[in-house]
């Protein structure tokens, strides 16, 4: 049979035929070579990556146990210099100060920052025996370095979202529009779109696919609501614009309305 | 703009060491300034009394008086934090012993009313006089469902007024606003409002109510309800969360006083159908973020309003209490943002001023009512102290 194929692939017929013989148990032979190649490549790269992982492992347990007592310490030190009272008497404006006392900020973010430094620490220990483990010119922390920031443009733009939507909806409700709610359920989304957009982008997904969908997504957005506003209420906003004009021509503390005291409806909440 | 002529044949009286009083006016057109110079030269002493004014007429105009030009302050339909300042700059370099703080159009104040103001701070060692002005029913209404209940239940003060446009105060009251306005003047919020009768309580300063019959209350100027409540019950909800550790303890209420007979001007009932269409839509649209807020009891209770025929509405005085009390107690904590939990109270805001209405309509006096939710707020503070020492987040 090896015989009848040697003669049937023999490419010069004029020449002598010459019987050529091929070796079955060579492909065998070479099929494994390449298989127990791949799997000695394989192994060592990851018997290469393998201290990366650990020190990835080691940093990140060390630096959490350090953030974890310094962030003790500060909180005793802390409150031992009573810092949440010293800081509470000169402040006055409470609009914005964080809903946890200062002190117990301080802590939390020195033990979030001693984690996020020993991730960091990590994952460059990792990064690089990764890097020499391997012929492929790929370095993995830019990548993990533009997840992370994805993930924290997803946490931001979701609470943007839901903070505007929900402003929206309040200051709506109180000029007693009835779409209240279409109307923040609209800037949540728009928000949202806005932020998926960004976090591809980010991530360097979909190219200018993305871009041009957003674009051509958002723009017919703004349009139509454009559209709706000015086509379908000229006769409010051309009122609105025309009682704000009246009112803005007063320049000093209005005195209530004559008659009111006698004989009027109106109330007066102040 | 009236300016002193700096060379005048009309000799001006002498300057007395110290004065006995220092009235402080706000900025207001001229002829109601003549009006009130005219009333306070009537029923004071002229020679121991000093005006100050950031528009003074000439001099001429009143030889026995002697006056001074005040600086300058923004137009406000409330007295603001540079106010107290000015007023505690002007008293100390002058040494005056009383002040008296006069907001615009306190020309409609009667004579009477300026003297038994000055008179109460000057010859009673009272601290701090506070006028109880007599408005009509629909008047005054955030002061009636928000300002005077708290002021009552947790400073235990009888003032009718906590947050009237004069005052007058002695010259430590003046200082301790004027030291308290400060703080605010020097983070650049010099328009934010104080609350004198919380400071005087917490200080422990005397203060007296003094009845001043009828007075014209300015309105502001870009009248937005939603914004000036949230400005108002927000300075207010800061002010009693800086003073916790003083109002949680038992305090004696002073008694009652006897009002004189007022005549209260009678109106027709105001339409509360636009109020109801409010609260209905906000029940709509906020209940979830009224369920952050408020227990599962009081959302029955307004679930139940929201369905009441407008003749039967009635907002029942323990569950505004209650909704006052977890707003503030939410406030406190920040369980949503601040400027959304007072955005969400209007509505309810809303709801109990057309409750209000249909009660004095049935025939109820205005004031008897405010009385009764006054004690429902007295009657529900252990409710508040109990909550805020121990704050638990449910979560219904």
């Amino acid at each position: 049979m090896r015989y009848i194929f040697a003669c049937i692939i023999q490419t010069d017929p004029y020449q002598s035929s010459q019987p050529v013989t091929i070796d079955s148990s060579s492909i065998w032979h070479h099929m494994s070579d390449a298989l127990y190649q791949s799997l000695y490549r394989v192994l060592s790269l990851l018997i290469a990556i393998l201290p990366g992982i650990l020190a990835f492992f080691i940093a990140l347990v060390v630096f959490t146990v350090l953030g974890m007592m310094l962030s003790a310490l500060l909180r005793r030190g802390l409150a031992w210099a009573k810092f949440d009272d010293r800081l509470t008497r000169y402040q006055v404006s409470t609009e914005w100060t964080p809903s946890h006392s200062p002190t117990e900020l301080v802590a939390r973010a020195s033990f979030w920052g001693c984690l996020l430094l020993g991730l960091i620490i990590g994952v460059s220990a990792f990064d690089a025996s990764y890097a020499t483990g391997t012929t492929l010119p790929i370095s993995l922390l830019p990548y993990l370095t533009h997840a992370v920031g994805a993930i924290l443009l997803l946490v931001a733009g979701n609470l943007i979202a839901r903070f505007l939507a929900r402003t929206v909806l309040i200051g709506a409700v109180n000029a007693q529009l009835q779409y209240a709610r279409f109307l923040a359920l609209g800037v949540k989304w728009l928000v949202l779109v806005v932020t998926a957009a960004m976090i591809l982008d980010h991530l360097q997904i979909g190219g200018n696919v993305v871009e041009l969908a957003f674009g051509i997504l958002f723009g017919g957005i703004v349009l139509t609501l454009a559209l709706a506003v000015g086509l379908g209420s000229r006769d409010l906003v051309s009122r609105s614009l025309e009682s704000h004009a009246e009112r803005s021509s007063e320049r000093s503390v209005m005195p209530p309305p004559a008659g009111s005291t006698g004989t009027g409806e109106k109330l007066r909440h102040f | 703009m009236a300016t002193a002529n700096p060379i005048s044949d009309v000799t001006p009286p002498p300057v007395p060491s110290g004065v006995e009083l220092l009235v402080l006016a706000a900025s207001m057109p001229p002829d109601q300034l003549e009006t009130v110079l005219s009333r306070l030269s009537e029923v004071l002493p002229t020679d121991r009394l000093l005006i100050a004014a950031p528009d003074l007429p000439a001099p001429e105009a009143y030889p026995a008086l002697r006056m001074i030009a005040s600086p300058a302050t923004k137009s406000s339909w409330t007295l603001t934090a540079s106010d107290y300042v000015n007023a505690a700059e002007l008293a100390r370099k002058n040494h005056a012993h009383a002040i008296l703080m006069l907001g615009p159009e306190s020309s409609s104040l009667s004579a009477t009313a300026l003297q038994h103001l000055a008179r109460t701070v000057s010859t009673t060692g009272t601290d701090l006089a506070n006028p109880l002005y007599q408005l009509s029913p629909n008047a005054g209404l955030v002061n009636s469902a928000i300002l005077y209940p708290l002021t009552r239940a947790l400073f235990a003060q009888r003032v009718r007024f906590p947050l009237a446009i004069d005052h007058a105060l002695s010259l430590r009251m003046a200082e301790r606003l004027g030291a308290v306005g400060q703080r605010y003047s020097g983070l650049n919020q010099g328009d934010a409002i104080i609350w004198p009768v919380n400071e005087a309580a917490f200080t422990g300063y005397a203060i007296q109510e003094v009845e001043v019959g009828p007075r014209v209350i300015p309105q502001p100027i870009e009248f937005d309800l939603n914004a000036i409540l949230a400005l108002v019950a927000g300075s207010l909800f800061a002010d009693i969360d800086a003073k916790a550790a003083f109002w949680q303890r038992a305090r004696t209420l002073p008694s009652a006083r006897t009002p004189a007979q007022q005549q209260r001007p009678s109106e027709t009932a105001a339409d509360i159908a636009p109020m109801l269409d409010s609260f209905r839509l906000a029940y709509t649209n906020l209940r979830e973020i009224w369920s952050l807020v408020l227990p599962p009891n009081s959302l029955l209770g307004l679930k139940r309003l929201s369905t009441t025929d407008a003749t039967t509405f009635r907002m029942p005085d323990n569950l505004w209490a209650r909704i006052v009390f977890d707003f503030l107690l939410a406030y406190r904590l920040r369980t949503i943002n601040r400027g959304h939990l007072l955005g969400a109270l209007t509505p309810l805001y809303l709801a109990w001023v057309a409750s209000h209405i249909n009660i004095t309509a049935s025939g109820t006096d205005p004031e008897r009512h405010i009385e009764e939710v006054a004690a429902a707020f007295e009657a529900d503070k252990p409710y508040l102290v109990s909550r805020w020492r121990w704050p638990d987040r449910f979560n219904p």
